[in-house]
């Protein structure tokens, strides 16, 4: 069947079937590879995307089911110009990131999070980032970052 | 000593397309019009292959290739050639390639894997290390005498794949003095799979009658070789590229998917992708062995370590690989730490019906050093001795002899030990957390090793000032290809590190290296590249000193400028320099190549042994405070301290990252990462969901000091350091919950259930009559 959907501002339209995972009509079609398969079951949160802003992992989504909400993905944060989310900014300036495949997921799930929790804790943050794992980075220096992402005092 | 030009936080230049989702990793690059390739694997874990009829398949929708053990008939392997790439008749573990099919869609060639039709009669099999090795136990390689040997001298026996021995004086008299007090101990760990995010993955295609495969791998060369070697073709006609990898932890150290890929897209003369879904991923994983181990130690009336006898049993799994390697490397973990009058160490690879094991960052260091360190715990129990003081009183020290014979230099893991200490007091301890709990700390020693051999470099220096590095080195995300070699080159050359573009891995570019693994990037690749500075400073200067009217030995490179070293001032941008040099002499480029100098041992001490003596022995003590709840048996993590001997610190922030990273992965190995093997030989736990890594709420974080000074040939002094951090975590954990417990803590990981085993003395003591 035909699926409608709003990805990262355009509006695009695929002959698909509807059960398929967003996450790889996002990677197979659009060739937007910043979403990572990584566990297709929802426990590493890779594949984070918004769904009219709220973080999901797309490899839980089926297409068919996201009706009019507007998909964003980490190559839809700031369009154009160098990485000016501030978690991202931190993400670099602190040398955090290692091999990198988490951290479009950790972007996608922490950055609505802080937006929303401007006081959040370093507790808070680990809280927040259970649906987000990494494998290389021991997570400590992501919280640390998040804290200077907030304006938070170390 | 100043502080070398190298030495810098420079940030990673891979950060910021990394946190925006553009790098592209293998994973990423399949692309519309690419043929995906799928494999079946054997559903029994031994038996006989009676009927293989793949015509089925070739009649499916969309499929363009179907690939059998006749298309590949090498085999490959370490030490012993013995892995074929899909069984052909003989299956020796539940898992094991039979056939690939390539088709349009990921989809349509699985259903053709489905159409294939496979008898294969079972076999009785052996599924554990003790089961392989009871008289009349099945042979898993029945022709195993047949195999090509690729390294000589190991003793092989039926399921005993490779031996290493060390024997180092008089071990026996030792044993038999009238003073020596006798302890023994046994030891069990499980595997540890390395789930990097990234699968293994590969894409392969036919570019001018050659193989070229692009994909995720940890050491090019090596893809490019077993290729070579299973297809039966010149390794002249592989290439082998490799882009970003998600993470590698040694797992992508041998190849395994990438020959198929090559093999489908040989038969359909088309791009071929083989991408490894997370359950094939994990049922295939290269795992951290799990083992058996035993160590008695006679200790003299002084505490002081007579002799020192151990035995370790290795899983290989159904093929030999990584593990035939690793024996040899038990000699330098058990016979590392402490002085022994004497040592006698006998490590075995053991074949079993089980999936192969590989490579897992630090190796059966990890476990060894588990085994090591409790032992020395129960030995300070057993005959008195304070913990802290007996490790004081017997370290390795400068002069002191290790396994094989080889001479220590230089006094390490004693003044560690005191910085150890040390940081405990500015860390403080966090003992009041425990509460009602139980309270337990250690602190460990480890002896680990820098991975050297080949490695080579070429730097080319251009008219605009800046410079190129082409190596096949591998970015797995330790960051060396983006902060070391840059920072090594900048300041050889006098640039600034931006000025400094490094090429991605490709083996038609670069010459020989052993790959990315063992803490080695940035010591060979780093020393390769500044031999080749060298030759391109002595370029520079030649034509420098025709241009500026001196000798070359009076010049010197200094903030992109070429001067004469006793007249700041005096001399010519470096820009001016390169294009004089491009017209008289031709462009400035140099190549340099590194290898192991080998560090001489004792002759006559190893036998099976790959490497006698370690070029660039690493050091480390981790000081661990854990609470154990007695109603649960879960183990909280109070408070993680590391002193890491590093050498020389290139990049101390990013060497936070690694060891941060390292020792969280550790604790996952130590309380729940484990791996079971069912009744039928498979792995049951396949996904993220029952095999437990370590997640936010788990991590602790680590204070670290970072040791530097130790002897080292490494360039400028740098040792590894992304290896080393996981080394002696499961040692830390273990000696701290027997702190605890007061129990004996023979095992790993430790599970709730297992600790509530060991408090409610449940369980029966381990005694492993088979080692
Ligand atoms: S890939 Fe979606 S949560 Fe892991
Ligand atoms: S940086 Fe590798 S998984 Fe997070």
């Amino acid at each position: 069947m035909t699926v409608t959907l709003r990805i990262n501002g355009d509006l695009r339209s695929f002959a698909t079937d509807p059960m398929r995972p967003l996450l790889d009509l996002l990677r197979e079609d659009c060739l937007l590879t910043g979403a990572k398969s990584v566990c297709r079951e929802g426990f590493c949160g890779a594949c984070t995307v918004h769904l009219d802003g709220a973080p999901v992992p797309s490899c839980l989504v089926p297409v068919g089911l996201v009706g009019d909400r507007e998909v964003t993905t980490i190559e839809g944060l700031g369009l154009a110009g160098e990485a000016s989310d501030p978690l991202q900014q931190a993400f670099i300036a602190e040398d955090v990131v290692q091999c990198g495949m988490c951290f479009p997921g950790m972007v996608m799930s922490l950055g609505p999070f802080i937006a929303a929790h401007p006081g959040a804790s370093a507790e808070e943050i680990r809280q927040a980032m259970t649906g987000n794992l990494c494998r290389c980075t021991g997570y400590e220096r992501i919280v640390e970052a998040a804290l200077t992402a907030l304006g938070a005092p170390r | 000593m100043t502080r070398p030009a190298a030495v810098m936080d420079l940030p990673r230049r891979d950060a910021a397309d990394k946190v925006r989702g553009r790098t592209l990793y293998t994973t990423d690059r399949v692309r519309p019009g690419v043929l995906h390739g799928a494999i079946l694997r054997a559903t029994v874990p031994a038996g006989v292959i009676r009927k293989l009829d793949v015509a089925p398949a070739r009649a499916m929708p969309g499929v363009r290739a179907v690939a059998t053990a006749a298309d590949a008939p090498g085999m490959h392997g370490i030490g012993v050639a013995d892995h074929p790439l899909f069984a052909s008749d003989r299956v020796r573990y539940n898992g094991e390639p039979l056939v690939a099919v390539a088709a349009d869609t990921e989809a349509q060639a699985r259903a053709a894997l489905e159409a294939i039709l496979v008898e294969i009669e079972l076999l009785p099999a052996v599924l554990t290390m003790e089961a392989a090795l009871a008289p009349g136990a099945p042979i898993v390689h029945e022709g195993w005498k047949d195999y090509e040997t690729l390294f000589e001298g190991g003793e092989r026996e039926g399921n005993i794949a490779w031996v290493a021995r060390v024997e180092r004086g008089a071990v026996d008299a030792a044993f038999a003095r009238p003073d020596a007090r006798i302890v023994e101990s046994v030891f069990r760990v499980g595997r540890q799979n390395q789930a990097p995010f990234e699968p293994r993955s590969a894409l392969a295609e036919i570019r001018d009658g050659r193989v070229e495969i692009e994909c995720s791998s940890q050491v090019p060369w090596t893809v490019r070789s077993v290729t070579a070697r299973v297809l039966a073709i010149p390794e002249s006609q592989v290439r082998v590229t490799v882009p970003p990898v998600g993470g590698g932890f040694g797992l992508k150290f041998d190849a395994t998917i990438e020959p198929v890929a090559a093999v489908l897209a040989r038969l359909t003369g088309r791009a071929v992708a083989v991408v490894n879904n997370r359950q094939e991923e994990m049922a295939t994983c290269l795992c951290r062995e799990n083992a058996d181990i035993r160590i008695r130690s006679a200790i003299g009336p002084e505490g002081e370590i007579l002799a020192r006898e151990a035995t370790v049993l290795m899983d290989a799994g159904a093929y030999g690989g990584e593990q035939v390697f690793l024996t040899t490397m038990t000699a330098h973990t058990l016979g590392g730490n402490y002085r022994l009058g004497a040592a006698r160490l006998v490590t075995k690879a053991v074949y079993t019906n089980t999936p192969p094991n590989g490579a897992f960052r630090a190796c059966n260091g990890v476990y060894n050093t588990f085994a090591l360190e409790r032992h020395t715990d129960e030995i300070c129990a057993a005959l008195g001795y304070e913990r802290m003081e007996f490790r004081r009183r017997n370290v390795l020290g400068d002069g002191d002899l290790g396994a094989t014979g080889q001479v220590f230099e230089g006094d390490v893991l004693g003044p560690m030990l005191a910085r150890a200490e040390a940081l405990r007091e500015r860390t403080g301890s966090a003992k009041a957390k425990a509460g009602n709990r139980l309270y337990g700390r250690a602190v460990t020693v480890g002896t680990w090793f820098v991975f050297v051999g080949p490695s080579t470099s070429t730097v080319n220096l251009h008219a605009d000032g800046s410079a190129s590095v082409v190596t096949t080195g591998v970015e797995i995300g330790s960051g060396t290809m983006v902060q070391a070699l840059p920072q090594i080159v900048a300041a050889e050359l006098g640039l600034s590190p931006e000025k400094v573009a490094v090429r991605q891995a490709d083996t038609d570019a670069g010459g020989l290296d052993m790959g990315v693994g063992g803490g080695r990037t940035t010591v060979s690749l780093g020393a390769a590249s500044m031999a080749a500075c060298a030759e391109v400073r002595r370029k520079l200067f030649d034509a420098a000193a025709e241009l500026l009217q001196a000798r070359p030995e009076e010049l010197v490179l200094r903030e992109g400028r070429v001067e004469v070293a006793a007249r700041p001032g005096a001399g010519a941008p470096l820009t001016e320099v390169v294009a004089h040099a491009q017209a008289r002499t031709g462009p400035v480029s140099g190549s340099g190549g590194f290898t192991r100098p080998g560090v001489p041992a004792m002759p006559g001490c190893a036998a099976g042994h790959f490497i006698d003596a370690i070029d660039i022995p690493v050091f480390c003590v981790h000081d661990a405070e854990v609470a154990v709840d007695p109603e649960t048996g879960h183990v909280e993590v109070l408070s993680y301290n590391v002193v890491q001997d590093v050498g020389r610190a290139l990049n101390p922030r990013a060497i936070r990252g690694q060891v941060q990273g390292g020792v969280v992965q550790g604790l996952g190995y130590a309380l729940h990462e484990e791996i079971t093997i069912d009744e039928e030989g498979r792995m049951r736990q396949v996904n993220f969901e029952s095999y437990r890594i370590p997640l936010a709420g788990d991590a602790v974080p680590v204070a670290l000091d970072l040791y530097e000074g130790a002897p080292s040939i490494g360039p400028l002094g740098a040792k590894g350091a992304g290896e080393v951090p996981i080394l002696n975590v499961g040692a830390a954990i273990a000696c701290a919950v027997a702190d605890a417990t007061g129990r004996k803590v023979s095992q790993l990981p430790l599970t709730p259930p297992r600790v509530l085993g060991l408090l409610r003395g449940r369980d029966p003591e381990l005694r492993l009559d088979h080692v």
